[in-house]
């Protein structure tokens, strides 16, 4: 919490409370909303106090719970006297409530504060120097940059200098904003070198600073609000974090930096609510793009800046990953302070509890990164000193977003051809959910890889997540396990255990606790009566030799109040026959069969995400979605196959830009042949389904050659696979011999064979048993003669063949 | 002197760095190098995950061109890349390897690593580390040497290592090395559909590429600080054997055996290591003894030298023996083989028993002959059952130039097996 030394910039100190701050600058009630950075800027004055005028932004990432309106505030006013000129906490949202509230923080999710609303999450201005003059002055509106006046039509913003200019000023005069980046003619200028000289604001005028302007020349700063509350003595503070500009990172500004970019800092320390100016909004990449005219307070926002370590990360939604595990948590401290009724020592409890587990995880031993205690500990170390420039300046071309889309990890947004799968595993978790009494609920679903068994399973869960959002269903507990990724079969109990109630405990502890829980009825908290369902992929792994695992895990769904669902996935469509009677008969009732795609599925599942890509002929998918269906219908292997063509199509222009760059030649392949066609599907094909034997073989040494040529020799003699070294050695230096070519030792003729056993073209024992030895071809003697009939080395090997 | 000394080093140097080897195969873009460099720079740049197996025989550069592939792109993107290296004769225990992934993460992001954390600890901290690593775009590149030995057990290694490449989050690179060819059929269904089936193939160098490597490695660079005379002088004489027809022989000879590229390697090595530092030149009697080298047949070298009388006496004895289609024998029998042809005979060879068992002894120990079975140790030696491990046709070539070999032995060898 401490003000981080790193930054030499003073900063509102936490510690320190600012005895008498200068007034706190009005955002000029009346003044005019942001210049809009597309449209025109209005004309009419909208007031700033109406909140409902703000452009929401869906940026927060906890989602604000609905005030609840039945909510009476609890807290004691504190004294008039004491609050200047601000207006009273509305909806006081996590209070403390009752007694001795003079001594505590009082806690407010949303505070009024000087005609502007701030709610936790929000992005505001923050104030750099106290009582700075220039702070004062905010205008809300842009002026044109070259006529210098307010309003009066259309104003566009340059993409380089971010200034705003009428249409009607420019020259030459754009009748409407164009739809692709667009640079004014000044930036334009400077950019071929030219000595620009812009535009001098009239006499008597200055040219006036918008906040925007401030903040990215570093007069600003910009924060986002984690927590606000009222210190004992009636003073609003916040906790916030930092946004920085990429001038002030390590880094510096770097040539691919937007203009409007910030990096979210993992600095956090506390303001007081005075220096709050007002809000802006930074928003991710995605609400950035779609947020084209939502005023001049935009920023945008990708990465994170460590500034203990100078580094980057991009930011992802975090929620959803931790979500299994933590949801649990973050529900039940939500419930118990929106009761509204705990006494103060229960949330003073849990935050004290709170605070010491962290300080526990910091003090503790154990800081290793790896063992789980520790997992927040270090990682924030991670991250790159400077964002590399390819990864934001890289055009791709159709070839690389068709690499991009074929990517096994990219989602697609709709799953073709499963539909029918989806409907009924939606019904039957519904089904599961809804029924109140049902009894020993379990799917089994089974299918060869690759046929999207745990995807759909992924999908139809999102999808019921967004109703259970809507309000439309009962919430619901999920919990997805992975039989492959347990050390052991027993550990699936500890799993459970943990993504049910966030303790780690042995697994027998757990098996206990769980088998109280299901069998037994017994209840830790009211939440626990949410209905349970437990997704199990790779089931077959959890076999164990008297099968209690599965025994137990499938018993409980039958157990009258245990709400449990068990969805399991694997290979193999008779594993409940496998298995005990008891168990089969828990589990294979109800079943879910994914068949392998048919080549016109594969075929839409390929040419779906390829959607308004021109990278790939309509044959080519044909062909290898053909292919694949004919081996294993296995949906990854069409897309790995798809993808490794255009890689070897790239590979192919590549080398071919490159060649031609080093030899100035015009090829005549380069041009028309960069999209995917049959001949690199082929390859891929060929790559992915051939065995390598044949060219081993034709690449092997010469004796290696004549030896197998003496094997095949030999098995068409005695019809017995097997042969002994000793005969093997008999044959080769006879064939020699006769061919007059140099006789080997035996010891050589031994490497030879160990080698190509090595690479199990033969197989053979090994070598201490020398003249014992016993080899046998590896493949098929035909593969042989195909390899080896027209060697040109050794001519007269076809003779033996 | 002093010249030929630092020429000798600097080709010792090359000749033992793999590495040098397959540099000069950099620029053609069919090289494995190009493709590998393709494979792996692209998934840097497009943040995609990757999976590829090399697969060729023992030699032929695997490791080696992996190596330089890194290498070059470590240069390239100095902070993006981190690398993970396991060896499936070290790690093919899931729990080990996961263990062992986690520290070598740990010790590339200076974390602390605890060696006490459990494997779902590890596994978990590797899928999290994959995803940190992909959010600060850093691409983590595992290098499995002896892919195959990790298809041992259930596999789990490699599902959830291929399995955290399916999100999109991380960006990583699998590099498999194997030399078996059948390395990604021995993995189990499930693995491999995730697995994205690139496969690069190397095969030995073609007799032209021999050459050209040949030339490559052993012609002494002008920039070295070597007296330019020295160096042109001795570039020619290397020219000169070079195109010599004796010595493509000598050439074509070694790679009939094992044509990789570490096989002429280590015979390379020998020559330069042959060379006589007085002249400072290679000779043409270096490669010629280099060759002689590699070419030894132990077995025959140990009969024609090596073996006493009675080691051949024994070993002619059990040719008897198996020649009379015993399958079963063991030195009681041999021993009495041994009076049977002393006693029709009546040779000067007589020893005593201790003696012989002594001489036998000594032949096991050289696996000239051998137990049958590998249990029974606590069977005394006289009565366990033997193999002879040699041929018959090495033993008779190997009593034919043994000096010590008496004239009866042959006489025996010959009448009774080659009439």
């Amino acid at each position: 919490m401490a003000a981080t030394p790193q930054r030499s910039n003073p900063k509102p100190s936490p510690k320190t409370p600012n005895p008498s701050p200068a007034l706190p600058p009005t955002p000029g009630t009346s003044s005019l909303r942001r210049s809009i950075r597309l449209l025109s800027s209005p004309k009419t004055p909208i007031p700033d106090s109406c909140p409902a005028d703000r452009p929401k932004t869906p940026r927060s990432k906890r989602p604000l719970l609905p005030i609840p309106e039945r909510f009476s505030p609890v807290t004691p006013n504190p004294p008039e006297s004491k609050r200047r000129r601000r207006s009273a906490p509305e909806e006081p949202k996590k209070t403390r409530a009752s007694g001795g509230a003079e001594r505590r923080r009082v806690y407010y999710r949303k505070v009024v504060y000087d005609g502007g609303e701030f709610a936790v999450g929000d992005d505001v201005y923050v104030k750099r120097r106290e009582g700075a003059e220039s702070d004062a002055e905010d205008p809300e509106v842009e002026e044109c940059r070259i006529c210098f006046r307010v309003g009066e039509g259309v104003l566009i913003e340059c993409d380089d200098c971010l200034g705003g200019f009428h249409l009607k000023c420019l020259k030459p005069r754009l009748r409407k904003v164009p739809e692709e980046d667009w640079i004014c003619g000044f930036c334009a200028a400077e950019k071929t070198g030219k000595e620009v000289e812009r535009p001098k604001p009239p006499e008597g005028k200055s040219l006036s600073r918008t906040a925007k302007e401030k903040l990215l020349s570093s007069d600003l700063w910009a924060a986002r609000i984690e927590s606000i509350w009222k210190e004992p003595d009636c003073i609003y503070r916040a906790k916030c974090r930092w946004y920085i500009i990429p001038e002030e990172t390590a880094a510096g500004r770097q040539p691919h930096n937007l203009r409007r970019e910030l990096y979210r800092t993992n600095e956090i320390s506390d303001i007081e609510m005075e220096s709050v100016l007002r809000h802006c909004f930074v928003m991710s990449p995605k609400d950035f793009k779609e947020a084209s005219n939502a005023g001049d307070d935009v920023f945008y926002c990708e990465y994170e800046y460590d500034i203990h370590w100078h580094n980057f990360k991009r930011i992802t939604d975090v929620d959803d990953d931790c979500e299994i595990v933590a949801a649990g948590k973050d529900e039940d401290w939500n419930i118990s302070n929106d009761s509204g009724c705990d006494t103060d020592d229960d949330s003073e409890f849990e935050e004290e509890r709170n605070m010491t587990f962290s300080a526990q995880k910091y003090k503790s031993h154990d800081m290793a990164a790896n063992s789980r205690k520790g997992r927040i500990f270090g990682l924030q170390r991670i991250g790159i000193k400077k964002i590399p420039e390819y990864v934001r300046c890289h055009k791709q071309t159709d070839l690389e977003k068709a690499k991009a889309t074929l990517l096994l990890a990219t989602l697609p947004k709709s799953l073709p051809c499963r539909s029918k799968e989806m409907e009924e595993i939606t019904a039957f978790i519904k089904g599961a959910i809804c029924d109140d009494h049902c009894l020993g609920r379990c799917l089994y679903i089974h299918g060869v890889p690759g046929t999207g068994k745990t995807m759909c399973v992924l999908t139809v869960m999102r999808n019921l997540k967004a109703e259970v959002d809507n309000g439309t269903m009962r919430p619901y507990c999920f919990i997805e396990i992975n039989g492959l990724k347990l050390a052991s079969p027993e550990n699936i109990y500890r799993s459970i255990y943990e993504a049910l109630s966030g303790h780690r405990v042995g697994w027998k502890k757990a098996l206990h606790h769980l088998n109280e829980r299901f069998s037994d009825g017994v209840r830790v908290g009211k939440e626990d009566n949410q209905p349970i369902v437990l997704l199990i992929d790779e089931l077959d792994l959890l076999l164990t030799r008297n099968q209690s695992v599965l025994y137990n895990i499938l018993d409980w769904p039958t157990k009258p109040h245990s709400k449990l669902t068990v969805i399991g996935i694997a290979n193999t469509m008779d594993l409940p026959e496998k298995l005990l009677p008891r168990i089969s008969s828990r589990m294979g009732i109800q079943r879910l069969c994914f068949g392998p795609y048919n080549y016109k599925q594969l075929q839409e599942i390929v040419s779906s995400r390829l959607k308004g890509i021109d990278a790939f002929e309509e044959q080519a998918i044909e062909f290898a979605s053909r292919k694949v269906a004919a081996m294993s219908g296995d949906a990854r292997r069409v897309l790995e196959i798809c993808k490794r063509a255009a890689e070897l199509t790239d590979y192919r222009l590549k080398q071919c830009l490159q060649s031609t760059r080093h030899s100035c030649s015009v090829s005549n392949s380069a041009k028309g042949k960069d999209i995917v066609g049959m001949t690199d599907v082929e390859a891929a094909i060929q790559e992915v389904f051939q065995a390598p034997h044949i060219q081993i073989m034709k690449n092997s040494s010469r004796l290696g050659k004549i030896m197998l040529v003496a094997m095949v020799h030999e098995l068409y003699k005695s019809g017995l696979t097997e042969i002994t070294f000793e005969k093997l050695a008999t044959v080769v230096l006879s064939l020699c011999y006769s061919n007059r070519e140099a006789l080997p030792g035996y010891d050589t003729l031994m490497k030879v064979g160990c080698k190509l056993g090595e690479s199990r073209v033969i197989l053979c024992e090994e070598g201490t048993k020398h003249r014992l030895q016993k080899l046998q071809l590896n493949f098929p003697s035909d593969d042989v003669a195909f390899a080896l009939k027209d060697c040109s080395e050794l001519p007269w090997l076809s003779k033996y063949l | 002197m002093v010249a030929a000394e630092t020429a000798l080093a600097i080709l010792r140097t090359r000749l033992s760095n793999p590495t040098f080897a397959h540099s000069h195969l950099k620029s053609s873009s069919e090289s494995n190098y190009s493709k590998l460099k393709f494979i792996v720079s692209s998934s840097i740049a497009e943040a995609c995950n990757n999976s590829v197996l090399l697969l060729g025989p023992r030699g032929s550069g695997k490791v080696a061109v992996a190596e330089l592939v890194l290498e070059d792109l470590k240069a390239e993107h100095a902070d993006e890349i981190s690398v993970i290296r396991l060896n499936g004769l070290l790690h093919s225990d899931d729990n080990c390897a996961l263990k062992e992934i986690a520290r070598q993460l740990c010790l590339e992001h200076r974390l602390l690593f605890s060696k006490m954390a459990s494997s779902d600890d590890n596994s978990q901290f590797m899928i999290d580390m994959l995803r940190e690593c992909g959010l600060a775009h850093k691409t983590t590149i595992f290098v499995l040497d002896e892919f195959d030995l990790f298809t041992q057990g259930k596999q789990r290694l490699l599902y959830s290592l291929l399995d955290a490449l399916q999100t999109l989050t991380s960006q990583a690179v699998v590099i498999g090395m194997s030399c078996r060819l059948d390395a990604d059929q021995l993995l189990e269904k499930r693995v491999r559909s995730r697995f994205s089936n690139r496969k690069l193939l190397f095969i030995p160098p073609s007799a032209d590429e021999m050459q050209r490597l040949i030339e490559h490695l052993l012609y002494l660079p002008k920039d070295s600080g070597l007296p330019t005379k020295f160096v042109t002088e001795f570039n020619s004489r290397l020219s000169n054997i070079i195109s010599d027809k004796k010595f493509k022989e000598i050439v074509n000879s070694i790679s009939a055996v094992d044509g990789t590229i570490s096989n002429l390697l280590t015979f390379l090595f020998r020559a330069v290591s042959y060379m006589d530092v007085e002249s400072g030149f290679l000779m043409m009697e270096n490669f010629k003894s280099a060759e002689l080298c590699m070419q030894k047949q132990p077995k025959i070298d140990c009969l024609q030298a090596g073996a006493s009388v009675l080691d051949l006496y024994i070993l002619v004895c059990m040719n008897r023996l198996e020649i009379k289609e015993r399958n079963s024998y063991n030195f009681t029998s041999i021993m009495k083989e041994y009076k049977a042809i002393h006693d029709a005979y009546k040779t000067s060879d007589n020893y005593a028993f201790t003696v012989c068992l002594r001489a036998f002894e000594h032949l096991l120990d050289q696996e000239l002959i051998g137990f049958v079975d590998s249990k029974g140790h606590n069977q005394s030696i006289d009565f366990r059952p033997v193999r002879l491990l040699i041929s018959s046709r090495e033993l008779y070539e190997g009593l034919k130039s043994n000096p010590l070999s008496p004239a009866i032995l042959l006489k025996l060898f010959d009448h009774e097996s080659y009439k």
